[in-house]
């Protein structure tokens, strides 16, 4: 009930907002910090904006109806049946387990993918060198290749009978690693998929920080004596935070809703070990026709991952302004 | 004036002349147990629907390709323009479900197995044929309906009401092709090593574990499917089941109640559970029905109890690196069991017509085509797709002439086919159960969740009469 | 003593970069060597093997892959520049105008990136389908949007809220208009960025699974869904989808050989210069 309030209530304030804003863009000669006052310049926000936002609110504004209905592609009527689906959720155990994997799985792919990123980074800010000019570039190429066929291509490689990577193994004396077989070894073998795929997102994005840092402090520094670790964690991670933040804020919120790599990796098995919110919302609905009763899982995921995002955007403005300030 | 009356009563006269012997018609009576034939024989043709454009909706698959293959032909002969789309099983009926639900009518027709009709006829999805099939002016004079098995035929009629078996009630697709599920063997490693082919599920058992690691740390004794979901229930794992005289549900006073906690259904899941630990694949839980035949193909597992076509495929010149060396036996028996209980569980491809479908007559003019005979027997023969509906073609020479090859297939088949149907007993949450059970056996394959297998089915046996507890059986 | 303690830490250095490059090439690479194996020799054989080019024949000249490769292309592009069209200026009116709710507007748009495809998918469906735009390219590319818009808004900000306003006020006093100021001066020094960022939108747009499984099928195939459909039921060719997938990873990779110059510096954001 309260989950409800507060979406409501969410939705509300994005309406007022949305309002607030036309009218806000409409006077925007008065405050505006640009001398250009020709009058189409505030709707060029809007465009946009508009453009995507009745996309997406639409979608969601039914995806909420919905749940609150039996719903199902199997049935040629559905009925409303008020929060019935979202009490059922809530008493579930099969809910509470998707909610445990979900942060199990966005937790190690983010925290493995922000820290290889960022140590790559570092190395290749330090060696300039042919070797890494080349690195440079080739390391973007796992980014390119889909998600999906990436997990296949993996499989194969990991097959105990005929993978390549298995008769690697073997010359290590190590025989029949089961991989994504068995509850211990999954959701490792989903999250090495994962970072493989991923990682050179966080490389880009710190490199890049990296590589616009100004000189002068470091130079001062190194004056100074100060150890690299002292320079690293007082001078190099604050100016690197804008750039930081939107690596983790787009890691981990698609990380939060991943269901692609672990549908083709093992369909969330074994037995439920990989059952995510996302996965579990599309076998009910995709699968077993009930979208009505998988709409709140995907829904409460939304709500999450909204709340997250906001606090780290926060943060990543602030340390943009920072870093905008030291100049 | 009287030229005129005579003209306008030679009118009339050859008007109703014309509308008696019209309602005379041909006398085709086709299968069909309660509709009478219709329409005269003499008005169908090929070309009635010319300029109709069909979408058609296939799964990945020979079956599939077979078709594709001759669809120009098809369009030369009828004038119907057909767009397709070919997805892979994975994501297949996940976007036909969609696409169904969204009653656009697109797709005209789809493809589908016996399991996805106890879901979409209820829901109004799809189109029953018997109309049709018993229309003569519908249908082509060659069709010959009585051709298909009667068991594969059978099985794709229901009279939608969950816990009543397949076999009567209204038609609702014709098929494409079919499985049971038999044991298939590499016949050069069993001579290699001196061994007999198991007729027992003992046998199957110490045979298995005798042939671990035959050829190298990796190789195994006996490949089985382990996904989770209902593909790894439904073929050898469920012809075993029925062979033991495991049943899924029973239907008390009124409502379906699961029957997985029997002691049959209990022993042969633990037998089931121990041939994978102790002989099967240390990846059992991600294999595929491809991943499975892939390794009987590349001399990697020694045997395969799965789909008849499986083995088949890897056995073909060329299929794989143990091609001609595949052989194929019945099912182990359990127990004080003999032949006549052999229960195979059939699945069968097959195409379905869309009840909103806006083309429906130029639909099932596609459907007729390739089921009918003359394409059925390119299919069964140049087309690689063996286990054919018809009995026409499974006796032609031609088909026993490639299929034949196949070491004790055809043989295999003929034992399994009289006792072969759908073991699961029809109802809409077909899917929901048989991952849930997939899931289940998963948990006793690879972990220790359940202190034993009594405990776990006693446990997924809840959950399934749960699931179904809004059914009604009349 | 330096010099030897720096040389070692160099070789270390670099041989952590060696093994990481090997975990993220080494399956690259693998790809490109199925692409030369055939079927019967997949299982039975690592390096060794006799190439064949009959996946490459199979893959784009017998089957439809080149009109699955052309709606990729139409799509992903497409909504890349949508995206861009759209989104520049967008991008210039949040870093240059100062309103109430400008960062909320700004934290919607980037949520979009996030919206759970899952979520959005089916009630998408049903839009399309009564608008009519289900599997057509106008709709891929206007739910492509979702995914390739926010991150450019948001580098390309990151550009303008730089970029002093003292410089456009100093042009605008020597009399250039505003489109000659934007073309001439603005433009160039978001290139990086704008460019770094149009990659990974294309990226995003070009991997997408979802969208293109539920919301087109027959008219429209992108590529992601279509590599797999060599996996059949039956018979799993691997070395044709190691063909569609290396072949389909081409349109990036040369997009990203192209911008290489830009595309480290490009993803900064509001680090400083200098």
């Amino acid at each position: 009930m309260p989950l409800l309030a507060l979406l409501l209530s969410g939705l509300k304030e994005e309406i007022r907002m949305k309002k607030e804003s036309k009218t806000a863009n409409k006077n925007a000669g008065d405050i505006n910090t640009v001398p250009f006052k020709t009058r189409a310049r505030p709707y060029l926000i809007v465009t946009p904006a508009l453009f995507i936002t009745i996309g997406i609110l639409i979608p969601f504004a039914m995806a909420i109806y919905f749940s609150l209905t039996s719903y199902s592609f199997r049935l040629p009527t559905y009925s409303f049946i008020g929060l019935k689906n979202w009490i059922t959720i809530v008493k579930s155990s099969e809910f509470w387990h998707a909610v445990w994997v979900t942060l199990k799985y966005a937790f190690f792919t983010t925290v493995v993918e922000m820290a290889l990123g960022l140590g790559i980074a570092i190395l290749l800010n330090n060696n300039n060198n042919r070797f890494t000019k080349i690195l440079k570039v080739v390391l973007v190429f796992p980014l390119m290749i889909a998600p999906v066929i990436a997990t296949i291509v993996w499989q194969l490689m990991l097959n105990n009978s005929v993978g390549i990577v298995e008769k690697l193994l073997n010359v290590v004396g190590v025989y029949n690693f089961p991989w994504a077989a068995s509850p211990s070894t999954a959701l490792l073998t989903a999250v090495m998929i994962d970072v493989w795929v991923n990682t050179a997102f966080v490389i880009l994005l710190a490199l890049a920080g990296l590589q616009s840092l100004p000189k002068s402090p470091f130079e001062s520094a190194k004056i100074d004596g100060g150890s690299a670790l002292f320079t690293f964690r007082n001078l190099t991670l604050p100016m690197l935070k804008p750039s930081l933040y939107i690596a983790l804020l787009f890691r981990l919120m698609a990380a939060l809703q991943e269901y692609a790599i672990i549908f083709a990796l093992t369909k969330g098995g074994p037995g439920n070990t990989l059952m995510n919110l996302s996965l579990t919302a599309y076998q009910t609905g995709f699968q077993f026709q009930k979208f009505g009763a998988a709409l709140p899982y995907i829904l409460v995921l939304w709500l999450f991952i909204n709340i997250v995002a906001k606090q780290i955007v926060k943060r990543q403005r602030a340390a943009q302004k920072q870093a905008l300030g030291k100049d | 004036m009287k030229k005129r009356m005579i003209s306008v009563l030679l009118a009339v006269v050859m008007v109703a002349g014309m509308v008696v012997g019209c309602g005379g018609g041909a006398d085709n009576s086709t299968e069909a147990d309660n509709t009478e034939s219709t329409g005269n024989a003499e008005d169908f043709d090929w070309k009635a629907h010319e300029g109709t454009t069909l979408n058609v909706m296939f799964n990945e698959h020979n079956y599939s390709k077979a078709v594709i293959s001759k669809i120009d032909e098809f369009e030369e002969l009828t004038g119907i323009k057909v767009e397709y789309s070919s997805t892979p099983e994975e994501n297949y009926f996940d976007k036909l479900n969609t696409s169904l639900s969204s009653r656009s009518g697109n797709p005209d027709v789809f493809m589908t197995g016996a399991y996805q009709v106890w879901e979409y006829a209820p829901a109004g999805y799809i189109e029953p044929l018997d109309s049709y099939i018993s229309d003569a002016s519908k249908t082509s004079p060659d069709y010959n309906f009585d051709d298909f098995y009667d068991g594969v035929i059978g099985a794709l009629r229901w009279d939608m009401v969950p816990g009543h078996a397949v076999g009567e009630g209204s038609q609702w697709a014709v098929p494409m092709g079919w499985e049971l599920n038999n044991l298939a063997y590499n016949k050069r490693i069993f001579e290699e090593n001196n061994i007999e082919v198991p007729t027992t599920t003992d046998e199957l058992l110490e045979t298995s574990k005798s042939l671990m690691q035959f050829n190298g740390a990796n190789s195994y004794g006996i490949a089985l499917r382990g996904t989770r979901n209902w593909a790894t229930i439904h073929p050898g794992y469920m012809s075993l089941f029925s062979t033991w005289g495991g049943k899924d549900f029973e239907v008390v006073d009124g409502k379906l109640v699961c029957q997985l906690d029997s002691e049959e259904s209990i022993a042969m899941t633990d037998y089931w559970v121990q041939l994978i630990k102790e002989s099967s694949s240390s990846q059992w839980s991600t294999y595929t029905w491809y991943q499975a035949g892939a390794d009987l193909g590349a001399g990697q597992a020694a045997m395969l109890f799965d789909a008849t076509c499986n083995g088949y495929f890897q056995n073909v010149e060329g299929g794989s690196a143990e091609s001609g060396n595949i052989a194929w036996s019945t099912i182990p028996l359990p127990e004080g069991k003999t032949e006549d209980d052999m229960a195979a569980n059939i699945w069968i491809w097959s195409m379905a017509m869309n009840a909103d479908s806006q083309n429906k007559d130029a639909a099932w003019y596609f459907l007729q085509y390739f089921t009918g005979p003359e394409y059925m027997l390119y299919a069964g023969t140049e087309g690689n797709s063996p286990d054919t509906p018809r009995k026409s073609v499974g006796e032609s020479e031609e088909y026993k002439a490639v299929v034949g090859q196949a070491d004790g297939y055809l043989e295999s088949i003929e034992v399994l086919l009289p006792n072969a149907t759908i073991q699961f007993t029809p109802q809409p949450y077909f899917f929901e159960c048989t991952t849930e059970w997939a899931a289940t056996l998963q948990d006793l394959v690879t972990s220790d969740k359940y202190s034993s297998t009594e405990e776990a089915m006693k446990q997924l046996s809840d959950k399934l009469t749960d699931i179904v507890s809004d059914l009604e059986v009349e | 003593m330096n010099k030897s303690k720096g040389r070692l830490s160099a070789i270390l250095q670099n041989g952590l970069l060696v093994i990481y490059a090997i975990f993220a090439l080494f399956p690259l690479v693998w790809m490109v060597i199925l692409t030369f194996k055939a079927d019967s020799q997949m299982f039975t054989t690592t390096f060794i093997f006799t190439p064949t080019l009959d996946n490459y024949n199979e893959v784009l000249f017998k089957s439809d892959y080149v009109k699955y490769f052309i709606d990729s292309i139409i799509v992903a592009g497409g909504a890349v520049i949508v995206s861009i069209l759209a989104g520049v200026p967008a991008a210039y009116a949040l870093a240059r105008y100062d309103f109430k709710k400008k960062e909320d507007i700004a934290f919607q748009i980037l949520s979009f990136k996030f919206a759970p495809e899952i979520l959005v998918v089916l009630p998408l469906f049903m839009i399309y389908q009564k608008l009519g735009i289900y599997d057509t390219y106008f709709g891929l590319i206007w739910v492509y949007q979702l995914i390739s818009m926010p991150l450019l808004i948001w580098v390309v900000r990151g550009y303008f809220e730089d970029i002093s306003v003292e410089i456009e006020h100093a042009a605008q006093v020597d009399g250039y208009s505003w489109w000659q100021i934007f073309f001439k001066m603005l433009l160039p020094l978001i290139k990086p960025g704008l460019v770094a960022a149009a990659l990974l939108a294309f990226i995003f747009a070009w991997n997408s699974f979802t969208f293109p499984l539920m919301l087109s099928g027959t008219s429209v195939q992108p590529i992601t869904v279509a590599a797999t459909k060599y996996l059949a039921s039956d018979s799993v060719h691997y070395g044709q989808m190691a063909v569609a997938a290396t072949v389909s990873a081409l349109p990036a990779v040369i997009f990203a050989l192209c911008i290489q110059k830009h595309l480290v510096r490009g993803l900064s954001f509001g680090a400083v210069k200098g």
